[in-house]
């Protein structure tokens, strides 16, 4: 699965309960996928405030996916705080010119391989089509600039 | 007299950290793809790692022993390993730290295996291997010594399922001194086994096994049997898990047949009914609920045989057409003493056995079930299970012709092999097909003959195509498990692709979830036959027992703490906080004067961090998992410095 394109690097929060696990479970099935993943295990991604994440873009991390466990994190509520936290980061995104596609939330469970390889080609896709994190911005003509603005 | 040499401990951890990093081989598991000498060598680049070594196994006792004189001598205070998943050894590094004097919690795990090698090779494997490991190396050089957080055990074991399994690690359970409430979802105790006669490859009768197990059960004062019974609550942890059971009357006609066939049978409570199983109490009239609290929990929640669709190998369109389960139960009811076999009233002259039905399913071949999905193990049991039924018939009818029709045959235990030798000895006949090309059920043309028609092509006779009238076709069913997705996801364990409860590890965590304090017994984790089956209860009854035998538990203190350097009391974390008494505003006396501070109750903290992204101080971090930790690993993900030839 791509495995030859290195576009970036692609930081993969997963939680602890789940989308970990989940990952293990793509391994223990030796299915293959891009390995510009960095795959940190969480135990909730609720613990990261807004500045870590642009903090990773300034680093050169091309794109975060955030594996959650959805509502099913043994966290009530964690999942709703999180999304909200995200809108957040969207908008401060947007404001620095990152085209916010390079964030997801997800929900992966313990045995969601498929979709583990599916969110992490997808991500992949993205940054081999956006280049460095900054870039989209500064590349852009102006009517496109405005219209990553509006995303 | 000689003084008793102290062992020698792991000094004090220094602020900056010194860090090992241990690098496995698995045994070319990580080696094969990773170049482990290289990352080593990288590691060693990595600002405040002081050593790095591999090693074939880390797990092994040279390599634990390798990072225990390290920690000894004082060369390193901090631990990386780099191996398997976490999910697998991180608790065995942590107690090779502890037995080497050191804080378990200044370790760090890098998954090499799971998550590198088993999914990329080559260059980049290596690479990214390294890059994990200088990750964790900068997590660990930030780790602190923490305490565990102990809590009392409730001293009760909760036992899910009332068949073989459940039964027997109640029996081992109170056999070790443990309370222990068993709640089975039906009016009978004797799961899926009571629906059998005899048992392969032995032969011991299922009625047997179940009065003996029912009759200690139901009589032993240690254990509570709750029946028509489940689980609708569940939250809690290790030695403290919390449930509601539900008692209520079974829903419609669920059990009628065999509520029936035990009131006929003139049997009372608590004693075995042929086909039914023991019921040992009433069935409630109406739904009752009770709290329960219990240390450990044991699923035995058992599996159902493959129930073949409509029309697969003619099944319900000739009623001539039956399941193993079905043939044992209608055999064992069958009248007279001949030398032929009757059904019904009906002699059956010859009758073919169909292995593999709703077992080893192929994508691409065979038909999913409404469900998506395909049976594509081998569910072990039917073969030795129809060979019994073979021989059975030949032994007492002999003049009932049997035909077996397999694609492979898998008597893989003790006494098995026999039971097939036994066969090919009593003339039983053997045709052997491909999967794909499974023998056809048809209705007879010729109106003289017997009423069925099996077409095969058999692989014994090079691709011969081959007919044989039958009385009688026998599908050779699989296990499928029972369907318990409510307690799935009321206690949040893993389920595998074949829709068992998967153990963390077979070989080194056998019988235990992922979820700590949870056990599995019998046929929920795999087709089992009932030794096998007594076997894992009995192993999860044991490792329940010494969970409640400790009388307490010690939690990872993976909680929030404060830095009161830091904290100016804006009351933020507490808002955020998602656990009602984990987080207060609290007044101090700090310098003199009268300040408001964040105070964490440690038992009521989730560890979540939802606290830790709100303070605009980072003055409160989840041990363990601190934000300057994580950014860290980030910055040496994306640094080069530590390269060759960076």
């Amino acid at each position: 699965m791509g495995a030859g394109k290195h576009a970036g690097k692609i930081l993969i929060l997963a939680e602890d309960a789940c989308a970990y696990p989940g990952a293990d479970a793509t391994g223990q099935g030796h299915m293959s996928y891009s390995a510009d993943t960095y795959i940190l295990r969480v135990k909730a991604s609720v613990l990261f405030p807004e500045q870590f994440y642009l903090d990773c873009f300034s680093k050169g991390i091309a794109g975060i996916i955030i594996m959650s466990c959805g509502a099913e994190t043994p966290y009530p509520g964690a999942y709703e705080a999180l999304a909200r936290r995200i809108d957040r980061v969207y908008v401060l995104m947007k404001e620095r010119g990152l085209d916010i596609r390079r964030l997801r939330l997800t929900a992966i469970c313990t045995v969601c391989t498929r979709a583990f390889l599916k969110e992490v080609q997808q991500m992949q896709d993205l940054v081999c089509q956006l280049g460095a994190p900054g870039s989209e911005a500064a590349a852009a003509p102006a009517g496109a600039a405005k219209a990553l603005q509006e995303q | 007299m000689a003084q008793k040499k102290k062992p020698a401990l792991a000094p004090e951890p220094t602020p900056g950290g010194k860090v090992g990093v241990y690098v496995c081989h698995c045994g070319g598991n990580i080696s094969d793809a990773v170049d482990v000498e290289q990352v080593c060598a990288q590691a060693r680049r990595v600002p405040g790692v002081v050593v790095a070594r591999d090693q074939m196994f880390m797990c092994s006792d040279p390599g634990q022993e390798m990072i225990i004189e390290d920690l000894k001598s004082g060369l390193v205070d901090r631990v990386v390993v780099a191996s398997c998943s976490p999910s697998l050894h991180e608790s065995t590094f942590r107690n090779a730290l502890l037995r080497a004097g050191a804080n378990p919690y200044v370790y760090e795990h890098a998954n090499l295996r799971e998550q590198v090698s088993w999914v990329h090779h080559g260059p980049e494997a290596t690479a990214k291997a390294t890059r994990l490991v200088a990750a964790a190396a900068a997590k660990a050089a930030r780790l602190k010594p923490l305490e565990p957080i102990r809590v009392e055990v409730q001293p009760r074991a909760l036992v899910i399922g009332g068949g073989v399994a459940g039964m027997k690690a109640a029996l081992e359970l109170a056999a070790r001194g443990q309370a222990v409430v068993l709640v089975e979802k039906s009016p009978f105790l004797g799961g899926q086994v009571a629906q059998l006669q005899e048992l392969a490859p032995e032969g011991e009768t299922a009625a047997a096994v179940i009065s003996e197990l029912a009759g200690a059960v139901l009589g032993h004062p240690a254990v509570t049997v709750y029946t028509c019974a489940q689980v609708e609550g569940f939250e809690g942890y290790i030695g403290n898990f919390k449930l509601k059971v539900v008692r209520k009357p079974p829903l419609g006609a669920t059990y009628a047949d065999r509520l029936e066939k035990l009131s006929k049978s003139g049997q009372g409570l608590g004693e075995y009914v042929p086909f039914v199983g023991v019921m040992p109490a009433t069935i409630p009239e109406s739904p009752e609920d009770f709290d329960l609290e219990a240390g450990v929990v044991v699923l035995a929640t058992g599996m159902r045989p493959y129930q073949p669709r409509p029309g697969e190998y003619a099944y319900k369109n000739f009623p001539e057409v039956v399941t193993l389960p079905e043939f044992i139960r209608l055999q064992a009811e069958a009248e007279g003493e001949g030398d032929t076999l009757m059904l019904h009233g009906r002699p059956i002259r010859g009758a073919a056995l169909i292995h593999c039905v709703g077992s080893r399913q192929i994508p691409g071949i065979h038909a999913e079930n409404e469900g998506g999905y395909l049976n594509e193990y081998c569910s072990r049991t039917c073969c030795a299970a129809t060979l019994y039924a073979a021989n059975l018939i030949r032994d007492r009818y002999p003049q009932t012709k049997i035909f077996d029709f397999y694609r492979d045959i898998r008597t893989y235990g003790r006494g098995q092999e026999e039971l097939y030798t036994q066969a090919a000895a009593s003339q039983v006949v053997f045709f052997r097909f491909e999967a794909g090309e499974e023998p056809q059920v048809l209705k007879n043309p010729d109106p003289q003959g017997p009423p069925l028609l099996v077409q095969v092509k058999d692989v014994l006779t090079f691709g011969e195509e081959l007919e044989v009238p039958v009385d009688l076709v026998v599908l050779a069913v699989g296990q499928e498990p029972n369907n318990i997705a409510g307690l799935v996801q009321q206690m949040k364990i893993p389920i595998g692709a074949d829709r068992f409860l998967q153990e963390v590890h077979p070989k080194l965590r056998p019988v235990e979830m992922s979820v700590a304090g949870i056990l599995l017994a019998g046929t929920c984790q795999a087709p089992f036959d009932v030794g096998e089956t007594c076997a894992a209860a009995g192993a999860a009854a044991v490792k329940a027992a010494a969970i409640l035998a400790r009388g307490f538990v010690e939690l990872d203190p993976f909680v929030a703490e404060v830095d009161l350097s830091k904290c100016t009391g804006t009351g933020a974390c507490v808002e955020a906080c998602l656990a009602d008494g984990a987080l207060s505003l609290v007044d101090l006396e700090v310098a003199g004067q009268k300040v408001r501070r964040a105070r964490v109750n440690p038992v009521m903290c989730l560890g979540c961090g939802a606290c830790v992204a709100v303070c605009p101080e980072n003055a409160i971090n989840v041990q363990g998992w601190t934000l300057k930790q994580f950014e860290s690993m980030v910055d040496l993900i994306v640094s080069d410095e530590y390269l060759e030839g960076a």
